[in-house]
């Protein structure tokens, strides 16, 4: 029987996820037309980590390009699945995905509903919710227009109004906050905080160690599939920045 | 949240294999509005930046039927005297490009992922088939209006036998998305799949009865019945009679066509559900 020891959110057991892709076989060797070009890689891309998220905490989750920040994202909203071990969760959980379930040949306004759809809602939220949408994204009268006459900005702060007007009980975000001007960023970090205070249980933010020592109380540090260090936000972060001006901090191929 | 409470979602390593298909189906069901909102969606996006824009949805159907009623008229020897058949040729046609669409549109959707949502979100693969099944059909259905026109023009009149064009247009439409459903799943394994499914489909076409009747080129012999063990074969011909109407008394049965083609239907369209829904919690790691 599994059962809920306190009022946890998440909760990861030896969890290992693998992906295999397919790469060139000798990248600048000449071969045979009849040869094979390409092989299949597999990457461990977590390896056996185990951490609980309680309820109500907001939790930075931090590491270097291939630490496996993502991998793990996905695999607790499902697109990927456990090679061994397993995740718990306490309620539905949804990343924070901008731009997703986007036809960019059609309007702005055409696509919050699109992607409201795409993210979990339905179309009486979504009409509810698209005043105060196009409201936040401020894009004024292109909102009618094709998305393809969008700046990178404006695709930004559309996909990031429709994406974070849904109500998960599980939030996660990755790398959310890349588009926008300066202004904007600040509009988006306090929706975020907005947002953690309405999320039923947690918010996992990633990638940006200056963005999780601002939002999180705690923090997981990931590297190379394995986790570094949990614990204290600024404490997990103090080590994490101190070792990569360590120059330590590289991606590394963990091929089986 | 109450302490000592069960998980509300659990994942484990698994084999691959069916999920729970209550659970399946109901978060397949939610996703519903989204299918049909993506398809409209996909169809305006289609001609948004042409001139004619929503006309191309009949033009282009008008001018595939016309390439092959002329390229049919001269093989036949110049033989244009019989509209009606010409005019059969291009309905056939068009529920042939129902069917190849759906595999083609469904596979490439499959692969792609609509607004990179197979990627970033939990959502049951098959609703992206779904839309892409609903695009299909709704462009097949614009593709009739085309048909309407030649219909009157070849005088082809009114039969009993057009009131069961739309079971003949459901089976279609389960035929095609079982088989849509096995290439695609396929494709995630084999890319090649993709590469040769448009000459597959080809091949298929000339060996359907659809721009010729079997009786006409292979005659009553015993190639004539090894050539009707094609899937496609009791689809069309039902198709045909439908439109037609019954011409020879002593020739294929339009409700006999139709159970034939309702067995290859159900059967295909429930081992393609099954096949993709196993096997769908690879397509993100192979993908």
């Amino acid at each position: 029987m599994n059962l809920q020891l306190e009022t946890e959110a998440v909760r990861v057991e030896n969890l290992s996820v693998n992906y295999s892709v397919v790469a060139e076989s000798s990248p600048g060797k000449k071969r045979k037309f009849y040869e094979k070009t390409t092989r299949k890689t597999k990457i461990k891309a977590l390896d056996d980590i185990s951490f609980s998220i309680p309820s109500g905490k907001i939790v930075g989750l931090i590491g270097g390009n291939g630490a496996g920040k993502s991998t793990l994202l996905k695999t607790v909203i499902g697109v990927l699945k456990p090679a061994s071990g397993k995740i718990d969760l306490w309620g539905r959980p949804h990343l924070l995905s901008p731009g997703m379930g986007f036809n960019r040949l059609l309007s702005g306004r055409e696509n919050v509903v699109l992607g409201g759809l795409a993210a979990g809602m339905t179309l009486n939220e979504v009409k509810e919710k698209q005043d105060s949408i196009i409201e936040f994204a401020d894009i004024g009268g292109f909102i009618d227009l094709p998305m393809t006459t969008y700046s990178s900005g404006m695709f930004g702060r559309l996909s990031f109004a429709v994406a974070t007007h849904i109500r998960p009980e599980i939030l996660l975000i990755d790398e959310a906050l890349s588009a926008g001007d300066a202004a904007f960023k600040e509009r988006a970090v306090q929706r975020l905080k907005d947002l953690c205070e309405s999320a039923l249980s947690i918010v996992v933010v990633s990638h940006s160690s200056t963005l999780v020592a601002e939002m999180a109380t705690e923090a997981i540090w990931l590297h190379r599939g394995k986790i570094k260090m949990q614990g204290e936000v600024q404490s997990v972060t103090d080590e994490y920045l101190k070792f990569q001006a360590e120059g330590n901090e590289t991606a590394q191929l963990d091929q089986r | 949240m109450t302490a000592l409470n069960s998980p509300k979602i659990t994942r484990k390593a698994t084999r691959s294999g069916l999920p729970i298909l209550s659970d399946y189906f109901r978060e397949t069901w939610r996703f519903r509005v989204f299918a049909w909102r993506w398809s409209l969606a996909d169809i305006k996006a289609r001609n948004f930046e042409t001139f004619l824009g929503r006309v191309w949805h009949v033009i282009n159907p008008l001018l595939f039927g016309l390439i092959y009623f002329i390229f049919v008229g001269i093989l036949s020897g110049g033989g244009l005297d019989s509209i009606s058949y010409l005019a059969a040729i291009v309905g056939n046609l068009y529920a042939w490009l129902f069917f190849s669409q759906i595999v083609t549109l469904a596979m490439a959707a499959v692969q792609s992922g609509p607004g990179g949502i197979l990627g970033q979100s939990a959502i049951p693969r098959i609703v992206v088939p779904i839309a892409s099944t609903i695009t299909s059909t709704n462009l097949f259905l614009r593709s009739l209006i085309a048909y309407v026109f030649m219909h009157l023009i070849a005088s082809r009149g009114l039969h009993v036998e057009m009131l069961l064009a739309p079971i003949i247009i459901i089976l279609i439409c389960m035929f095609g998305f079982g088989f849509a459903l096995i290439f695609a799943t396929l494709n995630v394994y084999v890319r090649d799949v993709s590469r040769l499914i448009p000459h597959f489909l080809r091949l298929w076409l000339y060996l359907s009865p659809v721009i010729w009747e079997y009786t006409r080129v292979l005659g009553d012999g015993s190639l004539n019945q090894i050539a009707r063990l094609n899937p496609f074969y009791s689809g069309v011909t039902a198709w045909t009679i439908s439109l037609g109407g019954t011409l020879d008394p002593d020739g294929p049965k339009i409700w006999e066509q139709i159970g034939v083609f309702s067995i290859w239907s159900v059967a295909i369209f429930f081992v393609g559900i099954f096949v993709f829904i196993s096997k769908e919690d690879e397509f993100a790691i192979r993908n």
